[in-house]
C-alpha cells in the first residue's frame, strides 16, 4: 500500500504527467488531411469504418450515402416540412438491399457489450417475442450515438418485404414531438399518442417512411425508417427507441413495456 | 476579441474562449463550402491535441497518428451535420477518440498501453528541493503507471480534464454525454486510478 495522495497533489501530479507524456510530433497533419480530402471520395468510403477491419458491406448498399450530404436534399426536406428557417440535417440513409445480402446499417457491427459500452443510454429488450438482437450496429459518426439492434427472423412477425428482417429497434439520445411526426406522415399514415410505461409514444400506422425528431442540441434531423411496416417510437428518459416491425400495435406495446 | 452575439441556444458554448470560437466559426463555414484550405488551417489549429488524445488512448504514436488523420478526415465529411456556431474542438475530439479507440481494439486486447513521459521536461523543478523534486517525480510515475492499465474510458476522462483543460461542457460533447453526468465519470475515473496505484483507502 502507498501514501494516499491529497487531492490536490493528485490533480498537480497528474497535470505534470500530461505535461511530459511523448506525445507525436502532429505537424505533418494539415498536409496529410489536405492531401485525402483533395481527392475525390470514394463512393464506398462512408461506410468502411476503417483500414484495419475488413469491409462491412457490400457495393450495392452504399450507392447513395453520398447523395445525403448535398445541400440541396437538406433544402428540399424543410420545403416538404414547411419548416423553413429551421435547418434539418439528413442522416445518410441507404437504400434496401435483396433478403440474405449484408444489412445497409450504418455504423460498425459490435457484440451488444461493446454496443452497451459505446452508448450507457442503451436499453435492452426483455422481450420474449424477440430475444437476444441478432446485429448490433453502433453508429457514432452523427451528433449522437446510435444503436440499431436488428432481429432477422422471429416466430409470429412477418419479415419485412424488403431486407427480411422481423424487427428493428433503434435508439439514440433525443426527443420526439408529434407535429415533426405528423409531417413525415403520408395520406396513408396515422400517428396515434400512445403510453409506454407511463412515458410518452407514438403508434406510427400505414408504412411512414421518413421520421423527423430532435437531436439533443435541440436540431431536428431526419431519419428514415428502414422496414416497410409499422413504427412504435417512445421516450425513455433521455433516449428515444424507436421499434420497427409487421406488428399490431398491441403486439408492439407488449413488447415496449419489456424495455427497462 | 469582441464578443460575438449570438442567440443563446440549449446546449450551446457560452463560456470560455476556447480555440477562438469566432474564427473557428468562419473557418467550419467555409470548410462546409468546400474551401479545403480554411480546413486546413483547422486542421492545423488542432492537430496537435486531436493526435495527443489519440495518443492517450493508444499509447502508440503511429497509431495516434493515422487516428488523427482519420478523424480530421471523417470530420471533414461530418461537417454537413456539424451545428454552425458549435465548438468545434469537442465534436472533433469525439471522432477522433472513436477513431483511437477503434484501432486500439483492432490491436487486440493487452492489459497495458505504451505510454511514457519525454526524457526532456518542459521546465526543472527548480522551485523545489532534491526530495521535493524526487517526491514529484515519483508521484508522477506512481500515476503514469496506473493510467497504462485503466480503462480506455477513464484514462481519456482525466486526460481531457487535467491534460487538456477541456471544460464540462467540451467534455460532455466529447464523450456524447449528458453535462451532468461528466462530473460522476470523472470522479469515478479518479477512484479507479487511485485503486490502481494501490493507495491507502481514505479513512
Amino acid at each position: 500500500m502507498s501514501e494516499r495522495m491529497r487531492d490536490d497533489e493528485l490533480e498537480r501530479a497528474l497535470t505534470e504527467v500530461g505535461q511530459r507524456l511523448a506525445y507525436p510530433r502532429s505537424t505533418a497533419l494539415a498536409a496529410a488531411v489536405r492531401e485525402r480530402i483533395r481527392r475525390p471520395r470514394p463512393w464506398w468510403a462512408a461506410l468502411v469504418s476503417r483500414p484495419l477491419a475488413p469491409a462491412l458491406l457490400t457495393a450495392v448498399a452504399l450507392l447513395f450515402v453520398t447523395a445525403f450530404a448535398l445541400p440541396d436534399v437538406r433544402s428540399a426536406a424543410a420545403e416538404f416540412l414547411h419548416l423553413r428557417g429551421i435547418d434539418i440535417f439528413p442522416v445518410p440513409s441507404l437504400p434496401a438491399t435483396t433478403t440474405g445480402a449484408p444489412l445497409p446499417f450504418s455504423g460498425e457491427r459490435v457484440t451488444l457489450a461493446e454496443a452497451r459500452r459505446r452508448a450507457p443510454f442503451l436499453v435492452v429488450p426483455d422481450a420474449p417475442e424477440l430475444g437476444a438482437p441478432d446485429d448490433v450496429y453502433v453508429d457514432t459518426s452523427g451528433a449522437t450515438t446510435r444503436v440499431s439492434l436488428v432481429y432477422r427472423a422471429r416466430p409470429g412477425i412477418t419479415p419485412s418485404r424488403e431486407l427480411g428482417l422481423a424487427a428493428l429497434v433503434v435508439e439514440f439520445r433525443g426527443s420526439i414531438e408529434e407535429v415533426l411526426l405528423g409531417k413525415a406522415a403520408g395520406p396513408g399514415t396515422k400517428v396515434e399518442p400512445v403510453s409506454i410505461n407511463g412515458a410518452r409514444g407514438f403508434w406510427l400506422e400505414g408504412e411512414p417512411h421518413l421520421f423527423f425528431y430532435r437531436d439533443p442540441s435541440g436540431d431536428v434531423r431526419q431519419d428514415t425508417l428502414r422496414l416497410a411496416g409499422n413504427t412504435l417510437v417512445w421516450v425513455q428518459g433521455e433516449v428515444t427507441l424507436r421499434l420497427e416491425a409487421q406488428i399490431t400495435k398491441d403486439e408492439a406495446l407488449r413488447i415496449a413495456t419489456s424495455f427497462r | 476579441m469582441e464578443p460575438h452575439a449570438r442567440a443563446v441556444v440549449e446546449g450551446a458554448e457560452t463560456d470560455s474562449v476556447e480555440g477562438r470560437p469566432l474564427e473557428d466559426d468562419q473557418l467550419v463555414e467555409r470548410s462546409k463550402h468546400g474551401d479545403q484550405d480554411a480546413y486546413a488551417s483547422l486542421v492545423t489549429r488542432y492537430q496537435a491535441v486531436a493526435a495527443r488524445t489519440a495518443y492517450v488512448i493508444t499509447g502508440s504514436e503511429e497509431d495516434a497518428e493515422d487516428a488523427a488523420q482519420e478523424g480530421f478526415v471523417k470530420a471533414y465529411y461530418a461537417l454537413d451535420r456539424f451545428r454552425a456556431g458549435a465548438p468545434f474542438r469537442p465534436w472533433l475530439l469525439r471522432i477522433v477518440a472513436n477513431e483511437a479507440i477503434n484501432r486500439r481494439k483492432a490491436r487486440g486486447r493487452r492489459p497495458t498501453v505504451g505510454l511514457s513521459m519525454a526524457m526532456d521536461r518542459p521546465s526543472p523543478d527548480t522551485a523545489l528541493s532534491p526530495e521535493g523534486a524526487a517526491l514529484a517525480s515519483e508521484r508522477r510515475e506512481r500515476v503514469l503507471a496506473a493510467m497504462r492499465e485503466m480503462r480506455e474510458d477513464d484514462r481519456l476522462v482525466i486526460a481531457y480534464r487535467y491534460f487538456f483543460d477541456l471544460s464540462e461542457a467540451e467534455m460532455a460533447t466529447a464523450l456524447d454525454c449528458a453535462r451532468g453526468t461528466v462530473k460522476s465519470r470523472l470522479s469515478r475515473a479518479i477512484q479507479r486510478l487511485r485503486e490502481r496505484m494501490g493507495e491507502q483507502p481514505d479513512v
